[in-house]
C-alpha cells in the first residue's frame, strides 16, 4: 500500500471549501485546533474510485498568500515548509464563480510555488441564473491545469474532482507568473543571496507582513533577511497583484462572460435592503430579538425536562444507594454537577443552530458588514456582535462564537468584554437583590425594579463597549489586517452543515467546559461537606443544645444543622476567611461564603444563601423574609440594605464569577494569560465600583 | 460500607483536583514534532 496522498482544500472564504470538505470525506473527518492557536483544523479522509484513499486539509480562507493574520500565516507556512506534514501532494483551489476573477489571484501564486492544483469551480449551479458563461477549456489551457465545474449544495461535480484528485500526477506545475519580471535587480539579488531557493518561495518568505518560524531553515533566514518589511518590499507587493490581475484579464475577458440581461438577480435588491442604514439595522434587531425568544422559548422546555430529570436523579440516588457520603456525593456534587452542564445543552445547540442558519444563508455576512462601522470605534468587529449578544443567554457559548473573528486583536478584545454582557445566570442573583433592596414602586409609569433590572443590562452592555475601546488602545496587534467581508450569495442552508456545526459546537461545550464544572462541582461539595473542628463534625449536638431552638421543627432543625455545617465547614471558614476584605462593601460572612461558591457559576449565590439562611427551600420569597430580616452584627443595621444591595449588584455586574467561563476563556486563547488578566480587572474593578458605591452610599 | 463510600469520595476529590491541575497547571509534553500555531511560533 502506498503511502496516503495529501490534499489541500486552499480558498478565499465563503467560496464553500468547508461544504466541498464535507462532501468529500463524509463523516471520516477531524475537527481540531491548530497546536497553540485557535484557528480551527479539519482534516479527513476520502475515497479515491480507484480504492485509494486521499488525506483531505481543510485550511482556513485566505484571499492571498500576503499572509497578515494568524491563519492566513498558518496557509503560508503550511505551503512553504516541505518537511511538514501537512505540505500537500496537491492543491485543490475552490473559487466561487460569481467572484473568479478575485478567487484567481491566490490560484496564481499557488501555481507559481509549483504545488499541483485543481480550479474548483463552485456555484456552478449558479451559473445561469447569474448569466454567467464559462470556457472551462480556454479557461484549463491559460491556466495550465484542470478544471472542475461543481455544486457543493447540489452534490454534482463531485465524482470527476475524486477522479482528477487521483489522477493529481499528470498536472503540470508549471508557474503562471515569473516574479523576477517584477524588478529584475531586486529579484536578481534575492537569489544570490540564496541561490538554493526556488526565487517564489523566496519572495513569499520575504514579503510577508507576520514572521514565519515554522518554515525551512533557509527560508527562516530569508524570513528574516535584512530586506523585509521596506517601502521597497510594499511596492513589489503592488506591482506583483496588478501583475497577477493583469495576467488572469488577458484570458479572462475571453474566458468568463456575464450577461447581466439574462440574469434573474434579487441578490442586489436584497442586498439594499438588508444593509440599509437605518432599515438595516431595525430588520437586524427585529431578528436578533426572534433569535432570542425562540431561544428562550424553545429551550425552556428541555432544559425544564433536563432538571427535573437530574432532581429526580439525584432524589432516586439519595433514596435508593446505601448512605454516607459518597451517595451525597453523587446526590448533591457529581449529579448537580453534570445537570449544570447538560442543562445549557439546549440553549447552545439552539444558539449555533440559528448562527449556523444566519452563516449558511449568507445574511451573516451583511450583519457583519453592517455593524463593522459601528462597532470599530469600540475596537471591535462586525463580527463582534453576534457573540456580544449571545453572551445575554451565556457567556461561554458567546466566547465559542468569537471563532468567526480572524482578527486576533477583535477577537481577543470581543473575548476579554463579552463576560459584562448581562447573562441568565446573574438573572436570579439580580432578581433577589432587586426584591429586597428597590422598593416596588412605579417611577414616570415604569415599575422602579424592572427598570433597576434594564439598567443592569444597560450597564453591562454600555461596560463591554467601553472596555473594549480601552483594551483598543492597549493591546498592541501583531497582525495588521485589512477588513474584507465576502458577500456571498445567498442560499438555502444545507442542513448537513447546520448539523455539523450543532453537534461540533454542542460536543465540544460538554465534553471540554463539561469536565471542568463536573471537576470542580465535586472540589466545591467536598469543601462544603467537610470540616476539621468539633463545630463541624457534633453541629447536630451543638445546634439542638441552643436554647432558641427548642421550638424547631424536626425539618427546620435539620436545616439549621445544615446551615451551621456549612458555617463550619472549609468553604464557611473561607468566607470567615475572606470577611475582612468584603467587609468594607457590606458583606458579611454569608455573603463571602455565596461569593466563593458562586465562582462555580454565578446562580450559585440564592442557593448559597438558601441553605445559610436556614430556610429548608429555595422558595424565593422565603429567602427574601429571612435575608430581608437578618441584621449586620457589625453595624445593627438590616444585612441587605440598599448600600449592601447595590454593591452587590454592581459586584455581580462587573465580577467575573463564573469559572466556566474562564474555562472557555482558556480554551479558547490556549493561555492561562488571558483568563487571569480578565479575572483580575474584572473582579478588581467590581470591588472597586462595589466599595465606591457602598462608602458613598452609607 | 461506610469506609467504602469514604474512599470513593477521595478518589473522586483526588480524581477532580488531579484533573483540574492537570488541566491548568501541567503542560502537556508534546510528542509530534510542533508545527505552526504552536506557543513559540510567534504568529499570535
Amino acid at each position: 500500500m502506498g503511502k496516503q496522498l495529501k490534499v489541500s482544500l486552499i480558498g478565499n472564504p465563503n467560496t464553500g471549501k468547508t461544504s466541498l470538505f464535507n462532501l468529500l470525506t463524509g463523516l471520516n473527518q477531524q475537527v481540531g485546533n491548530y497546536p497553540g492557536i485557535t484557528v480551527e483544523k479539519k482534516e479527513g479522509t476520502c475515497r479515491l474510485p480507484g480504492g485509494g484513499k486521499a488525506h483531505i486539509l481543510d485550511l482556513p480562507g485566505t484571499y492571498s498568500l500576503n499572509a497578515s493574520s494568524a491563519d492566513e500565516q498558518l496557509v503560508v507556512e503550511s505551503l512553504l515548509r516541505k518537511e511538514q506534514p501537512d505540505f500537500p501532494d496537491l492543491a485543490v483551489v475552490v473559487a466561487d464563480v460569481e467572484n473568479l476573477k478575485r478567487n484567481l489571484i491566490l490560484f496564481t501564486q499557488i501555481k507559481d510555488l509549483k504545488i499541483p492544483a485543481i480550479l474548483v469551480i463552485n456555484m456552478a449551479d449558479q451559473m445561469e441564473r447569474r448569466g454567467i458563461s464559462l470556457d472551462v477549456e480556454l479557461l484549463e489551457k491559460k491556466l495550465n491545469t484542470r478544471v472542475v465545474l461543481m455544486s457543493a449544495r447540489k452534490k454534482t461535480g463531485i465524482d470527476e474532482l475524486k477522479k482528477q484528485i487521483e489522477d493529481y500526477q499528470q498536472l503540470p506545475v508549471s508557474p503562471c507568473l515569473s516574479v523576477s519580471e517584477l524588478d529584475a535587480t531586486y529579484f536578481e539579488r534575492l537569489q544570490k543571496a540564496f541561490p538554493e531557493e526556488d526565487l517564489y518561495r523566496l519572495w513569499l518568505c520575504v514579503s510577508q507582513d507576520v514572521a514565519l518560524k515554522k518554515i525551512d531553515e533557509s527560508l527562516l533566514k530569508a524570513n528574516e533577511y535584512s530586506e523585509r518589511n521596506t517601502p521597497e518590499i510594499k511596492r513589489l507587493q503592488q506591482k506583483e497583484t496588478i501583475a497577477r490581475y493583469l495576467y488572469i484579464n488577458r484570458f479572462l475577458n475571453n474566458a468568463y462572460q456575464v450577461d447581466r440581461t439574462k440574469a434573474t438577480d434579487w441578490r442586489s435588491v436584497l442586498d439594499r435592503i438588508l444593509t440599509h442604514r437605518i432599515g438595516g439595522y431595525a430588520i437586524f434587531f427585529l431578528i436578533m430579538l426572534l433569535m432570542f425568544q425562540a431561544i428562550y422559548n424553545w429551550s425552556s422546555i428541555p432544559m425544564d425536562f433536563i432538571d427535573q430529570s437530574f432532581a429526580h436523579l439525584s432524589e432516586w440516588t439519595n433514596n435508593h444507594l446505601p448512605e454516607g457520603p459518597f451517595t451525597s456525593l453523587l446526590a448533591e456534587g457529581i449529579l448537580p454537577g453534570i445537570g449544570g452542564v447538560v442543562i445549557f445543552v439546549p440553549q447552545i445547540a439552539f444558539l449555533f443552530l440559528f448562527i449556523s442558519l444566519l452563516e449558511e444563508s449568507g445574511y451573516m455576512s451583511r450583519i457583519v458588514f453592517l455593524m463593522d462601522r459601528l462597532m470599530r470605534r469600540f475596537g471591535l468587529s462586525g463580527k463582534s456582535v453576534v457573540p456580544l449578544i449571545s453572551g445575554t443567554a451565556c457567556a461561554i457559548p458567546a466566547v465559542m462564537a468569537t471563532r468567526n473573528i480572524e482578527n486576533w486583536k477583535e477577537r481577543m478584545i470581543t473575548i476579554l468584554v463579552t463576560p459584562f454582557i448581562t447573562c441568565s445566570a446573574r438573572l436570579p442573583v439580580y432578581l433577589i437583590i432587586i426584591a429586597l433592596v428597590i422598593p416596588d414602586q412605579t417611577f414616570v409609569g415604569f415599575n422602579l425594579q424592572g427598570l433597576t433590572l434594564m439598567g443592569l443590562y444597560v450597564l453591562g452592555f454600555g461596560m463591554a463597549v467601553l472596555s473594549a475601546f480601552v483594551l483598543d488602545k492597549i493591546i498592541k496587534n501583531k497582525a495588521h489586517t485589512t477588513f474584507v467581508v465576502e458577500m456571498p450569495a445567498y442560499k438555502v442552508p444545507m442542513a448537513k452543515n447546520v448539523l455539523y456545526t450543532v453537534l461540533e459546537k454542542t460536543k465540544s461545550f460538554v465534553l471540554v467546559a463539561g469536565k471542568i464544572i463536573l471537576a470542580i462541582s465535586i472540589v466545591l461539595w467536598f469543601l462544603a461537606s467537610n470540616g476539621y473542628s468539633d463545630d463541624f463534625y457534633q453541629a447536630e449536638e451543638i445546634v439542638r443544645a441552643q436554647p432558641e431552638n427548642t421550638m424547631l421543627s424536626e425539618q427546620e432543625m435539620q436545616t439549621a444543622v445544615a446551615s451551621y455545617q456549612l458555617q463550619h465547614s472549609y468553604i464557611g471558614i473561607i468566607g470567615h476567611a475572606i470577611e475582612p476584605v468584603i467587609r468594607p462593601l457590606g458583606y458579611d460572612w454569608k455573603i463571602g461564603i455565596a461569593l466563593v461558591t458562586s465562582f462555580a457559576a454565578r446562580e450559585v449565590f440564592v442557593g448559597t444563601l438558601a441553605t445559610i439562611y436556614s430556610v429548608g427551600s429555595e422558595e424565593e420569597e422565603t429567602i427574601k423574609e429571612r435575608m430581608s430580616s437578618d441584621v449586620n452584627i457589625r453595624t445593627g443595621k438590616k444585612l441587605f440594605d440598599f448600600p449592601t444591595g447595590i454593591s452587590l449588584l454592581l459586584f455581580y455586574a462587573f465580577a467575573l464569577q463564573c469559572m466556566s467561563t474562564l474555562a472557555i476563556v482558556k480554551k479558547e486563547t490556549n493561555s492561562w494569560k488571558w483568563p487571569f488578566i480578565q479575572l483580575v480587572l474584572m473582579s478588581g474593578f467590581a470591588y472597586l465600583v462595589a466599595l465606591g458605591a457602598y462608602q458613598v452610599l452609607t | 460500607m461506610w469506609s467504602l463510600q469514604h474512599i470513593l469520595v477521595y478518589l473522586a476529590v483526588a480524581a477532580a483536583v488531579a484533573y483540574l491541575v492537570k488541566k491548568y497547571f501541567l503542560k502537556p509534553k508534546s510528542k509530534k514534532e510542533r508545527t505552526c500555531g504552536m506557543d513559540d511560533c510567534g504568529c499570535h
